[in-house]
């Protein structure tokens, strides 16, 4: 979830609301005259927004990398986002200045990661160059579509119809030809614009899941619960995974690589998508439980 | 009014639609009825089509007929274009392009060599014929598998590229496809959302209508059509050629931002303003979040509303002068 670092309300709970991740914003949700304080609180920003064992992220403003990576770049920070890329000049620029803030401030050198926003139609048609501009390890956030995308084409959001049919997908293909796990981008419709309804995350969760897609962003915190549970895997769904493995396990005994349970075929394709299910159900675990010791470590603090 | 264009921050995304070109009415030079149709559409562009006569030098037919034609065209304010086939695109060009016309329509593009071409053959003409260097535009007009899986680099051939026009009844034809509206859904949504994408990535724009219209062509009632329009808008057209002069006025009401709209943007630019003065860069309407992109989208359709309006005005005088 996107958090302010300038608003105490924001910044001070934000903790509790049990994200995975919390994005300190030094971009659009900070006004003009706030940008210079934003960049003097980051770095308190982070102590408080990790309490409850979330990851921290920082976007930062694309006309303002040179003086805000110096603000943003600490040890506690797990990414970097640059809002608007187009290029992949622009990610090798971002590179060089963190890669000298990562030895200057202790950070281990190539881990704090990049995620490259394509927020434009130039950025979409650029993303393979953008997304291998760079050895340290970047991700494609933004998903083609979203709020400035919008203005870009000239639309009207929130229609009834999947109004970003290209440049999400070719983005995510970009992405998955590359290794990197896409983000974003199941079309489902939300004609109210509102981003305060837990239902629509709900709904945007089951969509994503469905599409293998793990990660989502949140503008508001009623949409962090329907979040982290719509997008870990089910008690139902590991159960099968594991009926699969043995299953499949038992097949690969006999001789044989094509089966059947439940009436439904299993192969190595169902094999390997049971494995992943198990592998990610094992990562939402060991971050749920990371959190839950945070939380209780922090709640004693209070 | 929060409407001039310095107010628009240079930085990100480009975001105005380079062209104020809703309507674009295909329209034969041989018609004897040329003028009186172009004048009386209140098209934004009208494009030229011809027939080659057999039996006569195609080429010096068409360049003792073709300034005359332009001029009748133009007559009503509208934007002038030659279409001609990319397969024997010099010919054509040397035989069409004449002082008047703001570009050609060059059909059944396949490459960028294609486009290299042409802006080349353009170059030389424009140094003989007294048009301004460089000026002429070339518009794509897409109908093949080759154009859309090149579309990115044909986009970038040249920068005398402007819009991307989709001709989806022959590139239907051309994938195989049955181009009746029959299906429940729009089989080219990917492919018309790509050439949207690719276009207005070179600072372009893309021109075409939404399904079933974009196959039928068929003329439904202002009502089906307003709606076709309206999704056509929402996809990221910014016009579209009309089959049936019927379509013009729908087109030309459709492709800008309405007035009720234009409301709605006034309120937001205000909003936002107030949150600004609060130390807010992100604030509610009506549970909407409106923060920077959405100021900057109010600005920008403003912008637009005004230079539709702009356009308007200045066909209608064209028409009074007439």
């Amino acid at each position: 979830m996107f958090v302010t670092p300038t608003n105490p309300r924001f910044i001070d709970k934000a903790w509790t609301r049990g994200g995975d991740v919390y994005i300190l914003d030094m971009e659009d949700s900070i006004a003009p005259a706030e940008k210079a304080r934003c960049r003097t609180l980051i770095r308190e920003s982070i102590q408080k927004a990790n309490k409850g064992g979330a990851s921290i992220y920082v976007r930062i403003n694309k006309p303002f990398v040179d003086a805000d990576l110096p603000y943003a770049v600490w040890p506690g920070v797990d990414r970097i986002m640059l809002p608007k890329t187009e290029s992949a000049e622009e990610i090798r620029h971002a590179d060089e200045i963190i890669t000298r803030l990562e030895k200057e401030r202790g950070i281990p050198p190539g881990t704090i990661e990049l995620s490259a926003m394509i927020e434009s139609t130039l950025g979409a048609v650029n993303i393979y160059e953008i997304l291998t501009a760079s050895p340290r390890k970047i991700w494609s956030m933004g998903g083609g579509g979203g709020y400035d995308m919008a203005v870009n084409l000239g639309i009207e959001m929130f229609a009834s119809f999947d109004q970003y049919a290209f440049p999400i997908n070719y983005v995510a293909f970009a992405a998955m030809a590359l290794g990197i796990e896409a983000t974003g981008g199941v079309f489902v419709p939300n004609t109210s614009g509102r981003v305060d309804q837990g239902d629509q995350a709900a709904e945007q969760a089951k969509a994503l899941h469905a599409a293998g897609i793990h990660h989502a962003g949140a503008l508001h915190p009623a949409y962090i619960q329907p979040l982290v549970s719509g997008l870990s895997p089910t008690a139902d769904e590991i159960a099968w995974a594991k009926r699969v493995i043995d299953a499949f396990d038992e097949l690969a005994d006999a001789g044989e690589s094509v089966g059947e349970l439940d009436g439904k075929v299993i192969d190595k394709y169902e094999y390997e998508m049971a494995q992943s299910t198990l592998e990610w159900a094992a990562e939402c675990a060991a971050k749920d439980r990371y959190k839950e010791r945070a939380m209780k470590k922090a709640l004693a603090a209070a | 009014m929060h409407t001039s264009s310095e107010n628009i921050p240079l930085i990100g995304p480009k975001p105005m639609p380079k062209y104020i070109r809703r309507s674009l009415f295909p329209l034969s030079i041989d018609d004897p009825q040329l003028g009186e149709k172009a004048f009386s559409s209140w098209a934004d562009a009208i494009i030229l089509d011809f027939v080659k006569k057999p039996g006569r030098d195609w080429q010096e037919d068409l360049k003792s007929r073709m300034p005359a034609a332009i001029h009748q065209a133009a007559k009503g304010g509208a934007e002038v274009f030659v279409r001609i086939e990319r397969d024997v695109a010099a010919a054509e060009l040397d035989a069409t392009v004449f002082p008047g016309i703001s570009g050609v329509v060059l059909k059944g593009v396949t490459g960028p060599e294609d486009i290299k071409a042409a802006a080349q053959r353009l170059d030389a003409l424009e140094q003989s014929r007294g048009i301004a260097s460089g000026s002429l535009e070339i518009d794509v007009e897409v109908n093949t598998a080759g154009g859309v899986w090149n579309s990115l680099e044909i986009a970038r051939a040249s920068p005398r590229i402007g819009t991307f026009l989709v001709n989806e009844q022959e590139l239907c034809r051309n994938l195989g496809m049955q181009a009746a509206p029959t299906l429940e859904f729009d089989p080219l949504e990917y492919i018309k959302s790509q050439m949207i994408t690719v276009a207005i990535s070179v600072g372009g724009q893309a021109l075409g209508m939404s399904y079933p219209l974009s196959l039928t062509q068929g003329n439904v009632g202002a009502d089906a059509l307003k709606q076709a329009v309206r999704i056509a808008r929402d996809t990221g057209f910014k016009g579209a050629v009309c089959p049936h002069a019927a379509w013009i006025k729908v087109c030309n009401e459709g492709f800008r931002p309405s007035a009720e709209e234009a409301a709605y943007y006034v309120k937001v630019i205000e909003v936002f303003a107030e949150g600004l003065k609060r130390g807010m860069a992100s604030v509610p309407i009506d549970g909407k979040m409106i923060d920077v992109p959405v100021d900057l989208r109010a600005k920008v359709y403003l912008k637009w509303a005004h230079r539709a309006q702009a356009r308007d005005d200045e066909k209608a005088r064209a028409h009074a002068a007439a």
